[in-house]
Parts: structure tokens; C-alpha cells; sequence
């Protein structure tokens, strides 16, 4: 490790530093796999995943979430670690990431190790060098726990498939929705360069589950699967098309997770747009998460979700609300008799609550209150249920009325911007009914 | 007359009211109330249980052989609860199984009232045990024991033993529940064992190790770095993470 620049940085330094280059990944689940202790050295892993903190932006702080190094041969734009940016350079050794992971981990600050990395030198050195902290940490520290690695794009096959037998997770960055912004915004990046990887684990994700159907103590590759990311809003790809690239790589790469980073403007680049208001589009990013949980859990196509006429997300409602109110010949359903995948369909009922109705109404015909005590959203799915043939109050099935009474409920956040103004007169309240202007 | 029986608020003595509830009034109505914590009501009748491991034993073997293991599950944890009335729901829940044709499918009837109370009770529960598995903090001791203390609402310590002794068997470790007063204490090596009214030296649990200091500050360094200034949303952290686990956590110990 002679390659390194500021030999003479503290451990607490190079944390801050590598920790604060990391921060733009967003993927910091811990889910996937389950795995006892085995008695010889620390950690397990819990299916659902643990989230040990959360950060002041609101985010989960699950992993020990750092770069290997922030030192890049690349140029992003989108990127802060790019090589044309000035900032502080550092590399941990393996040694440190493997001491801070079991340090923390005993305290219970985190649930396991989430490692990225700059590419310093060529991705083969770089990943050579997280397959050697790979190494110690699971053979030499005996860790458990979970692990999350990035395969770097374009490191040799070995590699990549030796350290995929150590980790929990991989995944290979999308960084942008289509090739074309690729090209715009990572000129060393190609989209083929990104899926090669992405391909690699899937088979031999594939191979691996062959291999533990013949031999049960077969070694695990990637047991938690592969996930990716992309940001949202640094180029002009509509909500219709990420959806759409999402949906195929849940469908043709076997992802088991897609995350979608709204843009953060780190660098002035004259290629990057300038986002109204200086904000990250937050509200866009959750939609899109809203529309992804729809894909994965509810049974829905992207094709239903969005089309050419609407291809972007609404504002104020969210994707299932939306494809309700487009699709109101369906609506009401009986949640009495209705099956399981169209109660999945209502706005206000999730997957939990509609197993709970399931078994519930064996028993016996279900009220409102009963929906309520199961965990169903009332004010949101009023509209479009019916309990033993009556609906909660007498609802006209049109879509203005429903739209503005569902917008209604949060009259507070919108503050009448759905064209009514109306408010609560008190009697002390100068309404200025005379027309006479007195300030 | 309606029987009230009296006991306290832990596993072996709800049991054994429950033991005893079942075996005089399986047919008619009883309550269970805690120990001083008991209201007096009109038209009752009062009767301290003898409790014993042995009624907790039956009654538990009672529950999982004819209402399965599910329901045990949320019958447990729903005894658990901080909540006075708990007893009593649990023993009307164990009369509704009986009317009905599968009594292990019991809580899957949430529309009977006591059923959708054991279930919302052991929800909470549950969810309280999950959420200090994920909070809890360890700090080292110069003895080399890591040590924790929280203060929950309900009596969350066996819930969480499993996975902190699966997760660390080679540590010694101790948390203190400080509302309850209870011990969970864990041994290298060793199964875990609650320790009620044990009183450790205030002293040494101040007296950290050598290293603790440093990685609570490179922890508290991490904690701060990790966040993105642009998004910053104390709201939705506040709902993930409410105030009352903050103060025993390490990355919020400037704050206090």
C-alpha cells in the first residue's frame, strides 16, 4: 500500500472523510438472508433485516457505511469523488475496516459492513483490495454479520466471483437510467461495462442455487441477491421510463432491490441542470419508491401505473391512489368477498392488512371497525370499499368528487391549492368584509 | 359474585391466576389484576393466587397443546404488556377459543373485542422488543463485560436474549432493564438468565475501557458525516426514532 496519499491521516479522519463520500449510496438495508451464529465467532443475520440508527435526513442507518478509498481514475460529473475534483484524498488499510466493523458491531451500532469503493489504480487493484478485507473479516475476525460489496465494473471475473462467496450482497451501480445520460454524465462508464457485472452475479447466483439443491452445505453466493441504484432527476428521463428500466431489470436480471437516489448537486458542472429551489427532487424519489413497492409486493405492471398521456407520477396523490381513480368501473369492492390480489388493489389496504381480512372474514362478516383494528387506512379506502354491500357514507363514484375529498384530508399540507379556500372564521379575524383596504 | 384474582406482574404469577381462573370460573366471569396496582370494584370478590411454577408450567402446556404455538406466541407477549387489564383479556380470549370449532385459529377472530386486544398487546410488544434490538447500545467495561440499560415500557428482556446471545456467544454481556429493575445477564459461552433485585456497583459500570471512548466518539464522527445536508428531515427521523430511546444512546449523548 505505497500508492497511498496522506499516510499520516488518523483513523478518526480517514472515518469522517470515506464515511462522507459514501453518504450518496443509498442502499443501506441489511435484509435478505437468515443466518444463525454459529458459536465461534459474532454476528447473525435476521431475514427482515435491522436498522440500528437513523441519521439526521431521516434515512436508516443499518450498515458501517464507508469507501474503501475516495481516490478515483474516473471523472462522474455527478460524482464528488471525481478525479477532477479537489478534495481530501484517503484509503483505509484492510485492517482498519475490519477493527472498525467488529468494534462497532459488538456495541450494536450496526448490523453489518457496507463497502464501496473509488477506483484507485484499476478496478482489478481495487478489487483485489476489498477481497483481502473480505477475507480477514469473515476468516481472520470470524465476523457473521452481514456484508454489502460493490462489484466494481470491469474487474476480472475471478474477483468478482470469489468475493461474491463472501459477501451477503452485491451490487453493481446503474448510476443513470439510460445509456445516453450515461454517456452525457460518466464519459468512462459504458451501460454494457455496468450490466457485464450485473449478469456475472445473476448466473452465478443461479449456478450457486443449483450446487445448494445437490449439496445442502454447499458455500452461498450472494444469499441476499443483487441490488443497484440509480439518480433521479440529474437528467431529463421521465418517471415512465425509469419505471419501465426498473421493472425489466426486476424481471431480467432477478434484482432483488432497485434504488432510486434523487439528485444531489455536489459539483458545478455546466452538463448537470440546476434543480428548482437548490432541493433534491425528494418527492419524486418517493414516488418512485411508492410505484417500486407496487411492482415488488402488489401485483402491478408498469404499464398500468403510467402511460404516454401520463408520464410522470402525480404531485399530490400517489401511484395506486392514482390508477384507482382511473379505474373506477372496478371500485367499490366488497371486502367480504373480494379476492386477495384485487383488496391488494385499494388505496388504504396493504399487503398485511389484506392477508388479515382474508382469514378474518372466515370467521365471519367484517365491519368498518373490524377493517380499522386490521390496520386498514379508513379515510383513504372509504372510497372504495363496501361492508356487507354499504359503503361508510354514501359516496358518489366520481372521480373529481373522490380526488378532492381524498385531497381534503390533508387540507393542511396543501393549503387549499386544490382550489378550495375555505377556513374557519373566528370572531376576532379582520376578513376585511367592506372592501376597505386599512393598512 | 365476580371472582377477581390477584397477582404479580410477572410471567409465573399471570400464569398461575390464569391456572387457577380457568380451573374454578373456565364457565362463568373472572378477572385477573395486578398486584397494588388492583382498582376495587363493587360486587367483586378478591383472591390473592398462590403462585407457583408448577400452575405456570400447565397452564403453558395447556396453551400451546389446544391453542398451538401461534397463539402462545401472542398470549406471551401480550402478558408482557404494560397494560393492568392484560390477565383478563388473555383468560377471555382463552373462553372465546373454546366456543369456536378450531381453537388454534383464535387470532385470526380480531373482531371479538378481547381477541383484537391480545392482538394489538402483543403487537406493541413485540414491536417495542424489535425496536430495542436495534437501539440498544453496549458500552465496553474495563472488565471487558459489554453493558447496556434501557427503560422500557413493557418487560421486553426475554424477547430480545435469543438474538443478542446467538448474535454475540463468545462476549460477556449484561443489560438493565432499569423501569423493571431485571438483570439479563449472559455468560461467554453460557445460556442467558434474567437476575431480578440484584444491585450492581454504580462505580464499575462507569468504569469503561481503555478504547470505549474513542470508537463512541468515531461512532458519533460516523453518525454525523452519514447524513445528507440537502435532505435533512428531523420529522421523519423523530418517527423512526422517537425521543424516548435517545437518551441512552451513544450517538445522541451530546445532546443530553
Amino acid at each position: 500500500m505505497q500508492d497511498r496519499i496522506h499516510t499520516g491521516m488518523t483513523l478518526e479522519e480517514k472515518l469522517d472523510v470515506l464515511s462522507d463520500a459514501a453518504k450518496y449510496d443509498v442502499s443501506c438495508t441489511s435484509s435478505g438472508v437468515d443466518r444463525k451464529g454459529d458459536g465461534t465467532g459474532m454476528g447473525n443475520c435476521s431475514k427482515a433485516g435491522i436498522c440500528h440508527s437513523f441519521s439526521s435526513d431521516g434515512r436508516c442507518i443499518s450498515l458501517l457505511k464507508i469507501l474503501f478509498t475516495n481516490e478515483c481514475i474516473y471523472d462522474c460529473r455527478y460524482c464528488v469523488n471525481r478525479s477532477s475534483n479537489d478534495i481530501v484524498r484517503a484509503s483505509f488499510t484492510p485492517e482498519e475496516v475490519c477493527t472498525l466493523t467488529m468494534e462497532f458491531y459488538r456495541r450494536n451500532y450496526i448490523e453489518g459492513l457496507f463497502l464501496s469503493s473509488g477506483v484507485l489504480k484499476s478496478p482489478d487493484y481495487t478489487m483485489e483490495l476489498i477481497y483481502a478485507t473480505l477475507y480477514r473479516l469473515r476468516h481472520v475476525c470470524r465476523f457473521q454479520g452481514y456484508i454489502h460489496v460493490k462489484a466494481i465494473p470491469g474487474a476480472n471475473q475471478r474477483l468478482i466471483r470469489l468475493t461474491g462467496y463472501l459477501a451477503d450482497r452485491m451490487s453493481v451501480n446503474l448510476e443513470l437510467p439510460t445509456a445516453g445520460s450515461l454517456r452525457l454524465l460518466a464519459p468512462h462508464k459504458s451501460r454494457r461495462n455496468i450490466l457485464t457485472p450485473m449478469r456475472l452475479v445473476q448466473n452465478l447466483s443461479e449456478e450457486n442455487r443449483q450446487e445448494i439443491a445437490l449439496y445442502r452445505n454447499a458455500p452461498r453466493f450472494v444469499p441476499a441477491g443483487q441490488s443497484t441504484q440509480m439518480i433521479i432527476g440529474a437528467t431529463p428521463e421521465t418517471d415512465r421510463q425509469i419505471l419501465n428500466v426498473a421493472e425489466s431489470l426486476y424481471k431480467k436480471f432477478d434484482l432483488k432491490r432497485v434504488f432510486y437516489s434523487a439528485f444531489v448537486p455536489v459539483n458545478k458542472d455546466s452538463a448537470l441542470p440546476v434543480l428548482p429551489g437548490d432541493k433534491p427532487p425528494l418527492l419524486r424519489e418517493h414516488r418512485l419508491y411508492q410505484a417500486d413497492w407496487l411492482l415488488r409486493f402488489y401485483h402491478f405492471e408498469a404499464a398500468e401505473l403510467l402511460d404516454e398521456d401520463n408520464p410522470n407520477f402525480n404531485v399530490l396523490l400517489d401511484p395506486k391512489c392514482c390508477w384507482a381513480l382511473r379505474h373506477l368501473e372496478q371500485f367499490p369492492v366488497e371486502v367480504n368477498r373480494a379476492d386477495y390480489r384485487m383488496l391488494l388493489r385499494v388505496p388504504g389496504i396493504g399487503y398485511k392488512s389484506a392477508v388479515r381480512i382474508v382469514k378474518a372474514r372466515k370467521m365471519g362478516q367484517l365491519t368498518f371497525d373490524d377493517l380499522k383494528k386490521t390496520g386498514v387506512v379508513l379515510k383513504r379506502a372509504l372510497y372504495f370499499i363496501t361492508c356487507g354491500g354499504r359503503m361508510m357514507y354514501p359516496v358518489r363514484m366520481d372521480e373529481d368528487y373522490i380526488t378532492r375529498n381524498l385531497l381534503n384530508t390533508r387540507d393542511k399540507l396543501l393549503g387549499g391549492s386544490d382550489g378550495i379556500t375555505f377556513r374557519q372564521l373566528s370572531l376576532f379575524d379582520d376578513m376585511n368584509f367592506n372592501g376597505v383596504d386599512i393598512r | 359474585m365476580r371472582q377477581i384474582y390477584i397477582c404479580t406482574d410477572t410471567i409465573t404469577g399471570l400464569y398461575s391466576a390464569l391456572h387457577d381462573a380457568w380451573a374454578e370460573n373456565r364457565d362463568g366471569d373472572a378477572g385477573i389484576s395486578l398486584k397494588g396496582r388492583a382498582q376495587q370494584q363493587l360486587f367483586c370478590q378478591y383472591k390473592t393466587v398462590v403462585e407457583t411454577e408448577q400452575k405456570a408450567r400447565r397452564l403453558e402446556r395447556m396453551i400451546r397443546r389446544y391453542m398451538g404455538y401461534n397463539t402462545y406466541w401472542d398470549i406471551y407477549h401480550a402478558l408482557l404488556s404494560e397494560d393492568c387489564e392484560k390477565g383478563t383479556a388473555v383468560f377471555r380470549t382463552m373462553q372465546a377459543a373454546r366456543r369456536i370449532e378450531d381453537s388454534r385459529r383464535i387470532m385470526e377472530h380480531l373482531g371479538d373485542q378481547d381477541v383484537a386486544k391480545v392482538f394489538a398487546m402483543s403487537r406493541s410488544v413485540s414491536n417495542e422488543a424489535h425496536m430495542y434490538e436495534e437501539f440498544i447500545r453496549f458500552r465496553e467495561l474495563d472488565s471487558g463485560i459489554l453493558f447496556s440499560e434501557i427503560s422500557p415500557k413493557a418487560q421486553i428482556l426475554t424477547c430480545i436474549a435469543d438474538h443478542f446471545a446467538d448474535r454475540f456467544p463468545l462476549e460477556n454481556w449484561m443489560i438493565y432493564d432499569k423501569v423493571h429493575e431485571v438483570f439479563l445477564v449472559h455468560k461467554k459461552q453460557e445460556r442467558w438468565a434474567l437476575v431480578w433485585g440484584g444491585m450492581a456497583d454504580a462505580d464499575a459500570l462507569e468504569r469503561v475501557s481503555e478504547n470505549e471512548k474513542d470508537y463512541e466518539k468515531l461512532w458519533q464522527i460516523f453518525f454525523s458525516s452519514i447524513s445528507v445536508r440537502e435532505r435533512e428531515n428531523p420529522k421523519c427521523q423523530r418517527n423512526h426514532l422517537p425521543f424516548r430511546f435517545r437518551p441512552e444512546m451513544t450517538e445522541f449523548a451530546e445532546e443530553k
